[in-house]
């Protein structure tokens, strides 16, 4: 009962929960809950006009309650109601007010236009795409408006948080990063993002923060000591802090991990923040940096690997909200900073759909990390690997050969059992 | 020196710009290919706003890297991503990117051409873009047409313009 009388509170809070079990429903649930804003009535009230008789039939009553006859008749009409339609129909009933306009995800047209427009302002993204979620942030990154000769004043802030998936750096090696089969079975999605760094893995409990500003104002370590500042202000006083590598610890514990991106003059910070993610089950999924039986010759990014754990916070909302109120107060001017929301249904763009398009192929996933060399202990092979092609090695008839490819047919074929180590 | 210089880069971020600034050297190592390609010398080195200087030799042939203030900004480089050779790149196009502590930093193309060489020595030895980003750090040599760019190389700064850019 505590959670539906915090339900009445915020409509979307409930959407978002629902969102979290089905990814389906939000996209169907959000016309629905953008149509009760609506103060258009949807069609002509005319009692004469046949088309819309059994509409108004319909309305009538439903709204009429003296009308035994028609109160059955209405509750036919409902019961053919999808399960979808129900579960608006409940979110309708909680709240007393409908879901305010501003909190309305933003329409391709006017997430452009606030993008291009000069100033801050905050976005939350409703979606639980991974790859729309990066997309979303490349976007905005790219357009986010920049002029030579003036202070920058357009830092923007995101967040977003991803369905489970492993995402590696732009210049990692995946087999290197990845335990893919154990991935896959668990159905993770792979990502490999545009920015810099090691290798992370997402679930619903943890939050996404990007921090936009201009390449002059970058900074490592600024956004996460703003972080830092709010969180201890929280009342874990002191227990927050950085260390030497710019990541935020809790009580002495890794609680999330950043990576950076500098291009035409502007910069993001991205991280992450463990609040309710289930770390448990992450185990087994990043490979350790020396692995059994294997050697990698590469130049590709380490990851930093660290214990890890949640921070104390209710739910990954209430860290967007800490963050979004300490980003508002910290870059205070005359205007308010607004906050806008997205999904990935009704927020989107070519652009955005572009990279969704890149980051979803197998030719970015595995084919665009730096080349490598892989020695087995086993069998004292040896397979250099360039964009993903096996360009020499020392076992018979691999050359040309997609590495992945490879590695999923290995697991078949007596000949190649050497290559087990590397799943 | 060279030790302190590096402890230098691994703070950069808590250092002021404007010593960095001040620091810089931004030109072209005269001992290296980029300067030695052609016996005279580059007929004009350029600088863009980004970060980037190009030094345009007489045969058309050209080099291009990140400067001297853009190294040290972004602290050791662990991995130097370079295009494939080649690769016909548009003015203004990505061709590459450096990666310092779990930064990436996209490196663009100021004018039109197409990729010749790229400097396979920052695959094994990527801090040699701290060490000297204008001689030994060099990223991509490539061949551009002088007429067709003559527009775009006007648009760059000189090194007396960069500097005053990073001054300002």
């Amino acid at each position: 009962m505590t959670a539906v009388a915090k339900t009445c509170l915020n409509a979307y809070g409930v959407a978002g929960t629902v969102l979290k079990r089905s990814p389906l429903l939000p996209n169907i649930c959000y016309p629905q809950l953008k149509r009760r804003v609506s103060s258009k009535t949807p069609f002509d009230i005319n009692d004469s006009d046949d088309k819309y008789k059994e509409l108004n039939d319909y309305y009538r009553d439903l709204f009429t309650n003296d009308n035994v006859n028609t109160t059955l008749g209405a509750t036919s009409k409902i019961n053919i109601k999808t399960e979808i339609d129900l579960l608006n129909d409940e979110l309708a009933n909680l709240t007393d007010t409908a879901v305010p306009p501003h909190k309305l995800p933003l329409r391709s047209e006017d997430l452009q236009r606030v993008v291009e427009t000069p100033g801050r302002f905050v976005i939350k993204s409703r979606s639980n795409d991974p790859y729309f979620n990066l997309a979303l942030e490349h976007y905005i990154f790219k357009n986010t408006p920049l002029f030579e000769q003036s202070i920058f004043s357009s830092q923007r802030l995101l967040f977003y948080v991803n369905n489970k998936c492993a995402v590696i750096g732009k210049n990692q090696t995946i087999w290197q990063e990845l335990y893919l089969n154990e991935l896959n079975k668990r159905g993770y999605e792979v990502l490999r993002r545009l920015s810099g760094g090691g290798a992370v893995i997402h679930d619903l409990g943890n939050v996404n923060y990007s921090f936009l500003t201009s390449r002059e104002e970058f900074r490592t370590t600024f956004f996460n000591q703003l972080i830092v500042q709010w969180l201890n202000k929280q009342g874990h006083i002191q227990d927050f802090e950085l260390n030497g590598r710019g990541d935020i610890l809790y009580k002495k514990m890794k609680c999330g991990g950043s990576a950076f991106k500098i291009a035409r003059g502007k910069s993001y910070h991205h991280g992450t923040m463990l609040v309710n993610s289930d770390i448990d089950s992450f185990h087994g999924l990043l490979k350790p940096s020396g692995q059994k039986g294997v050697r990698w010759v590469s130049p590709s990014v380490d990851s930093v690997r660290a214990g890890v754990t949640n921070i104390p916070l209710g739910s990954t909302e209430q860290f967007i909200d800490i963050c979004t109120d300490g980003f508002q107060k910290y870059f205070k001017s005359a205007d308010s900073i607004p906050v806008y929301y997205c999904n990935d249904t009704v927020s989107t763009n070519s652009e955005i759909e572009k990279t969704r398009a890149l980051l979803r192929s197998d030719k970015w996933k595995y084919c665009s990390g730096p080349k490598f060399k892989v020695e087995l202990d086993s069998s004292h092979d040896v397979i250099e690997v360039e964009k993903g092609i096996v360009v020499s090695s020392t076992i018979p008839n691999i050359k040309g050969m997609d590495f992945q490819r490879l590695i999923d047919t290995g697991s078949n074929e007596a000949q190649l059992q050497c290559l087990k180590p590397l799943m | 020196m060279l030790s302190t210089g590096r402890v230098l880069l691994r703070q950069s971020a808590t250092i002021p710009r404007l010593f960095l600034r001040a620091q810089s050297t931004n030109s072209l190592n005269k001992l290296e290919l980029p300067f030695k390609y052609s016996n005279s010398g580059p007929s004009q080195v350029k600088y863009t706003k980004d970060h980037e200087w190009v030094s345009l030799h007489e045969d058309g042939t050209a080099f291009l890297g990140i400067t001297k203030y853009a190294a040290d900004a972004l602290g050791d480089a662990t991995y130097v991503e370079l295009p494939e050779t080649g690769r016909e790149v548009e003015v203004e196009e990505s061709v590459g990117s450096v990666e310092s502590v779990k930064s990436a930093s996209e490196v663009y193309m100021p004018l039109a051409g197409t990729v010749k060489e790229v400097n396979t020595a920052l695959e094994e030895s990527p801090q040699l873009i701290n060490e000297d980003p204008l001689g030994k750090g060099w990223m991509v040599q490539f061949e551009y047409e002088l007429e067709k760019s003559k527009a775009a190389i006007d648009g760059l700064y000189t090194l007396e313009q960069y500097e005053k850019f990073l001054k300002e």
